[in-house]
């Protein structure tokens, strides 16, 4: 049942000229960053490459798609709901669960679609003489553990409204005030606050993965993060039967 | 015994600051086509939606004998999906197996056999709402529900999904709701007829016509009528009244006279057969739904 769901959303999401163009875009300026990195990297003599181009290339990666995020999700439900085709999904046979995961993959499958693309750069530095590809393929979990989250939100969002736009800018407002809660940590002097604060923040398990280290919390996190937001879109859906 | 494919006991909505539904019963025979009347807001798509599953009843129970394929008010269309590809997807999400010929079948049961490779979105609003019937039947179920399904059509595609309906009896039992009471009238044996959330009147819809019926009238057309043959008519038929309008008559028989009116007919028609009079057309006047539901929603008989 997910598959037909899937294979559905798919067609929607590829044949829509709006994935080719977020993934120009995308490109485009991780290429100039890129650059821009590498030209930097020329002048310094003491950090190592990794550190001077892959780090803050793949912290890039994770802050674009805060913006473009909100754009790849912002029709899930609120498109269905305007063109009345929610209620067809909800009188089938597929469970609330089964519609939810059936979109988040298909939006995965877009974002995968245009990281793909960023493989390019560490193997441009590779003939360089790069070889620590731990960094990269835990930069690669991170951003992809974020990019998760950041779907799971903005399907959420969409499932509040039936405009378009309001379920970009809500998705869009959340992922920005969740950023700003770092600011928070530092203006209270209370530590275990500040700890409990900073542990909420998408960027602090992040930041881990991009220096290559993996720990089990963060990934812990990022599940319950998305399952919460997967439980919230449920019942967003499940209260139009209220 | 009678078979009831939809039987709703005491169904009630409420929402946050009024009741949708205050009492439904009603039941609906198995193989008819049963129409669902009432005003706009009486609570026609709240009780379709309950019985589709879509939302929850507050209280009271209904059952369901088989599956159902629901048309809502506005058809559930993908515009960007072709026809084939739409009706493969609602098939996938119904039942597990996906049927060429079944999609087939049902193509040709809906005319869209010529449109299947066509953008839903570039169709005209007649084939749309057949795409939206298509989806209703398409994983074959025992009862099809359609809320207003020729509503905003034009009188063209209204005969042509008129015809299509009525094709679908002779598989389905129809429960539909309309605006369109010419359009009842044609197609369904069975009504219910409700107003804010309560059932007016519900069964065959013969029977509540007869019930309806407060006195009966003949209406004729005749080529040549004035008050003396007016007077001597009412007085060798013992007739209540005549009135005339233009050359169409409306005779009003005593009541009493009511119960041999057959013979009265062939005597009044006899009558006016005559040459001096000239009978054009003879109709007994029957009370007709839109008159029905007249009285029952705005005079509240």
């Amino acid at each position: 049942m997910i598959k037909a769901i899937l294979k559905k959303e798919l067609k929607d999401v590829f044949g829509s000229p709006l994935i080719y163009i977020l993934a120009g875009l995308f490109c485009f300026m991780m290429g100039w960053l890129f650059f821009n990195y590498l030209q930097q990297a020329k002048n310094l003599s003491t950090v190592n490459i990794g550190q001077a181009v892959i780090t803050p290339l793949f912290g890039n990666i994770n802050f674009i798609f805060i913006f473009l995020s909100p754009l790849i999700t912002m029709c899930s439900f609120a498109e269905e709901q305007k063109q009345h085709t929610l209620d067809l999904l909800l009188s089938s046979k597929l469970s609330l669960f089964q519609i939810v995961i059936g979109k988040f993959l298909a939006y995965f499958s877009m974002i995968f679609f245009m990281l793909i693309f960023t493989i390019i750069f560490p193997l441009i530095l590779s003939f360089s003489g790069y070889n620590d590809w731990g960094v990269v393929l835990s930069s690669y979990a991170g951003v992809i553990f974020s990019i998760m989250a950041y779907l799971s939100v903005g399907l959420f969002c969409s499932s509040l409204t039936d405009n378009q736009i309001v379920a970009a800018l809500l998705t869009f407002c959340f992922l920005l005030g969740s950023m700003l809660l770092v600011i928070t940590v530092n203006a209270t002097n209370n530590y275990i606050f500040a700890l409990m604060i900073q542990y909420l923040t998408i960027p602090f398990h992040y930041e881990a993965f991009s220096k290559g280290i993996i720990r089990s919390y963060s990934i812990v996190y990022f599940i319950c993060f998305i399952g919460f937001f997967f439980m919230l879109t449920i019942k967003s859906l499940q209260s139009r039967k209220w | 015994m009678m078979k009831y494919a939809i039987e709703t006991k005491n169904l009630r909505k409420n929402y946050a600051n009024h009741s949708a539904l205050k009492e439904i019963s009603f039941k609906v025979k198995q193989g008819s086509v049963h129409g669902f009347l009432g005003p706009n807001g009486a609570g026609k798509s709240t009780t379709m939606k309950i019985l589709c599953g879509l939302i929850p009843q507050t209280s009271g129970e209904f059952h369901i004998e088989g599956e159902i394929g629901f048309l809502p008010e506005y058809p559930p269309l993908y515009g960007n999906m072709t026809v084939d590809n739409y009706l493969e997807f609602v098939l996938a999400i119904q039942k597990k197996e996906v049927s060429k010929n079944k999609i087939k079948d049902v193509k040709e049961k809906t005319g869209l056999k010529t449109v299947g490779n066509r953008l839903i979105g570039n169709l005209s609003k007649g084939f749309q709402q057949r795409v939206g019937i298509a989806q209703a039947i398409v994983h074959s179920p025992e009862i099809i529900i359609l809320d207003e399904p020729t509503v905003g059509l034009d009188p063209v595609a209204v005969v042509e999904i008129r015809e299509l309906i009525r094709s679908l009896k002779s598989d389905h039992t129809i429960l539909f709701s309309s605006h369109q009471l010419h359009e009842v009238e044609l197609l369904c044996s069975d009504i219910t007829l409700i107003n804010q959330g309560s059932v007016l009147i519900s069964g065959a819809l013969t029977d509540i016509q007869k019930k309806f019926t407060t006195q009966k009238s003949y209406k004729a057309t005749i080529a040549h009528f004035d008050e003396e043959i007016k007077m001597k008519m009412i007085k060798e038929f013992n007739l209540d009244s005549i009135v005339i309008e233009g050359d169409v008559i409306e005779i009003f028989p005593h009541n009493t006279e009511m119960k041999k009116d057959i013979d009265q007919r062939l005597l009044i028609t006899h009558y006016l057969a005559q040459e001096t009079i000239g009978l054009l057309e003879f109709n007994e006047k029957k009370l007709d739904l839109e008159e029905l539901f007249k009285r029952m929603t705005i005079e509240g008989v």
